[in-house]
């Protein structure tokens, strides 16, 4: 279901972003304020609740065993899964995943997968027959726009908080984590580039361009999304402000 | 016999009244007596007990002046949405104010998707069609559109319209009020169509609190 | 896993007396989008409730010309259980889901608005028994907050058997090893009730004691739910006394 917007806001909307303004008054590479709160459900091994503005992602993590990969018998599982709740927009139907949480998680897999965040050879118990799978399961309980970052946010920290279950095959002194991997996306308005957008000005952007980095600058997952486009040029651009804007979050974690 | 006093907070479920009392909006008769049906305030009016409800939706009746966005379009006009369980039947013909011939003229050069019109609801008929007049000729063009829950409306416009005098005189913005909670600013000053848009959502969130006015009045006079 | 003794000494597995509820919290307005919400806390349960509406109904095919339809979906989080839950309806879900909307059907004026419809989603966070009387609670509640006209909020609460002896507000221990289990919900000013299951074993005398301890809890939680709706306005309306 699309959302609903005037042509009277959509105007004012794009005519601040060529003065280089926006609705809230914030800066073109500023995000809204953020708080990340861990430990948040007792039942989940790690799990962490992001508030980016009004937006709320609550990201809960499980450690179950599981029957490897054929292809990697040696490696642990990683499953992610993103339901974009009812609860969270009027926009959002119950029902099996559509394309825009599917999207979502297949995102943040890659963001989780490609920067190699969780070392999953260690997670193996018997080769071929037995490892541990991570489970990451992003709850989308509030809707205000840019869900993923807020989603990367949330499963990472989530993953930095998984306490190790309480078993004896749990060998290890922790989770094995390394890197700490952000996501900036950054939405093109009117021909201007901005970060963090709020639901009405996604309402009213052309395209988004999410560009996840490590703590090197190195970039490990890129995401495109709507129906628009972006020159060389502002790629590049894009990239200048993912990884200045990425420092800051990074720090947040 | 009253149980509550005036301006009082209540909660659904909660006894009003019992006896020689009427029950008005946001209250009904259970058993011979008044209770709430709503969150709200309670507003008493010699025998009239009502609540006035701080949440809810729009709900189109006769008389409304309201500011609706077209979501879709039929052979000899348009539908807008609201902001109510209900849509508005706009008809080209009536926007216009002449005969249109749908098969020579194009209806989205007159409106599109998405696009503000003002209006008044003429008519609610008894399978809930909502029908609207316009009050302009066209789409709304300029200004600000905030939109605000409908149930504060009434304090946008204040008692005897005190509130909405305020707004207009200490700016010199214009605004047209939406009974369904969309009202436009217009002004020529933009620091001073913000000023009013934000003392609009100050309003929203403290609908419920005394001497509003005066506050709104001292904070829009510093920007003179 | 072996079977723990359930009551000793007259005190339940967390302490608790029969006849006490598990600390609890509510809290109205918790999310923006929604047009009504809130949170409720009851032991380790952690539950948030979104409405929406009166909106259109669609399909239109599904509207009723004379009253408003209510929708309800009572869904679990996968991380809100032990044993991570698949995403998604399961039968037993289905079956909460429809027992709560008729719970919550018989306050609501539904007349007031032909054609549309009110959406309720319950989503248990985390769950530790009682999840669909919690589920109840908080859902009258975010219907307040949207502004829906209803004649009472309808308050949840479970009884049961553990041990021998009967027991207000059961865990998940309880319930798992208990001899009965019985959810129900009530409009507590009328004490009319508008669920009531149970599953177990009740000898008549203990099926009305498990009542007069249910309806006590209710007492104590439709407090808390009025509080809570009065919560959300009276810290201003305090400041400016």
């Amino acid at each position: 279901m699309k959302e609903l917007i005037s042509t009277v806001k959509r105007d004012y909307i794009l005519d601040l972003a060529v003065r280089g303004k926006r609705i809230d008054d914030r800066a073109l590479d500023q995000y809204r304020e953020i708080t990340i709160e861990r430990g948040v459900i007792g039942t989940a091994q790690g799990s962490a609740l992001v508030k980016l503005g009004n937006t709320q992602v609550m990201v809960g993590v499980k450690l179950e065993k599981g029957e490897p990969f054929k292809d990697s018998p040696r490696s642990g599982i990683l499953v992610v899964n993103a339901e974009l709740l009812p609860l969270a927009s009027p926009t959002f139907e119950p029902g099996p995943p559509n394309e825009d949480a599917i999207e979502l998680a297949r995102v943040v897999d890659r963001v989780i997968r490609e920067s190699e965040m969780i070392d999953l050879e260690k997670l193996c118990l018997k080769e071929g027959e037995e490892v541990w799978a991570v489970f990451v399961d992003i709850y989308v309980l509030d809707h205000d726009g840019n869900l993923i970052d807020a989603s990367v946010l949330a499963s990472v920290a989530a993953l930095y908080d998984v306490k190790p279950p309480a078993v004896p095959d749990w060998t290890l002194p922790g989770f094995p984590l390394r890197a700490k991997p952000v996501a900036v996306t950054v939405v093109k308005l009117n021909g201007v580039l901005m970060v963090d957008a709020k639901l009405e000005e996604e309402n009213v952007a052309e395209a988004r361009l999410t560009i996840s980095t490590t703590e090197n600058g190195n970039i490990c997952a890129i995401q495109k999304g709507g129906s628009g486009f972006f020159s060389r040029d502002e790629v590049e651009r894009a990239y200048e402000l993912a990884l200045r804007c990425g420092e800051e979050l990074r720090k947040k974690l | 016999m009253l149980f509550v006093s005036n301006r009082e907070l209540v909660v659904p479920g909660k006894l009003l009244a019992e006896g020689n009392y009427v029950a008005g909006e946001g209250a009904f008769v259970e058993d011979g007596k008044i209770f709430s049906s709503v969150v709200g305030l309670t507003e008493i009016r010699e025998r009239s007990v009502s609540v006035i409800s701080l949440q809810g939706r729009y709900i189109p009746r006769r008389g409304d002046k309201v500011i609706g966005i077209v979501v879709d379009t039929h052979p000899y006009g348009w539908i807008l949405d609201l902001n109510s369980p209900y849509t508005g039947n706009l008809l080209a013909s009536e926007l216009v104010g002449r005969r249109i011939d749908i098969f020579k003229e194009d209806l989205s050069k007159l409106l599109r998707m998405g696009d503000a019109v003002l209006a008044e609801v003429r008519e609610v008929d008894d399978r809930w069609r909502v029908f609207l007049s316009p009050l302009q000729r066209g789409r709304i063009k300029e200004g600000r559109l905030v939109e605000i829950s409908p149930a504060k409306v009434p304090r946008v416009i204040g008692r005897r319209g005190s509130m909405l005098r305020v707004l207009q005189e200490t700016t010199g913005c214009r605004l047209e009020v939406g009974i369904n909670g969309r009202i436009l600013v217009k002004g020529k000053d933009p620091d001073k169509v913000n000023a009013v848009v934000e003392a609009i959502l100050l309003i929203e969130k403290e609908a419920h609190l005394s001497g509003l006015t005066d506050r709104i009045k001292a904070k829009l006079e510093k920007l003179r | 896993m072996e079977r723990p003794k359930l009551i000793v000494d007259g005190r339940r597995l967390d302490g608790r007396r029969p006849d006490e509820l598990r600390p609890f919290r509510i809290k109205a307005g918790v999310l923006k989008r929604a047009d009504g919400s809130a949170y409720m806390e009851l032991g380790k349960n952690k539950i948030l409730v979104a409405v929406y509406g009166p909106k259109e109904m669609h399909p239109r095919h599904l509207q009723q010309s004379d009253v408003a339809v209510l929708r309800c979906r009572y869904n679990m989080a996968p991380f809100s259980v032990e044993e991570r839950k698949r995403p998604g309806p399961d039968r037993r879900s289905m079956e909460i889901s429809k027992v709560i909307r008729e719970a919550l059907e018989p306050v609501l004026f539904l007349h007031l608005y032909p054609r549309a419809v009110i959406d309720v989603f319950i989503e248990v966070l985390q769950a530790d028994a009682g999840t669909r009387t919690a589920g109840i609670t908080a859902a009258s509640v975010a219907l307040a907050d949207a502004g829906i006209p209803m004649r009472d909020l309808v308050t949840g609460i479970s009884a049961g058997k553990v041990d021998g002896t009967v027991v207000l507000d059961l865990m998940k221990e309880e319930d798992q090893w208990g001899e009965a289990d019985m959810p129900i919900a009530v409009m507590p000013r009328k004490k009319l009730i508008t669920l009531l299951q149970m599953d177990g074993n009740f000898t008549p005398e203990e099926f009305r004691q498990a009542f007069d301890l249910a309806f006590k809890g209710v007492e104590l939680l439709y407090e808390a739910q009025k509080e809570a709706l009065r919560e959300k306005y009276l810290p201003s309306l305090e400041e400016e006394r």
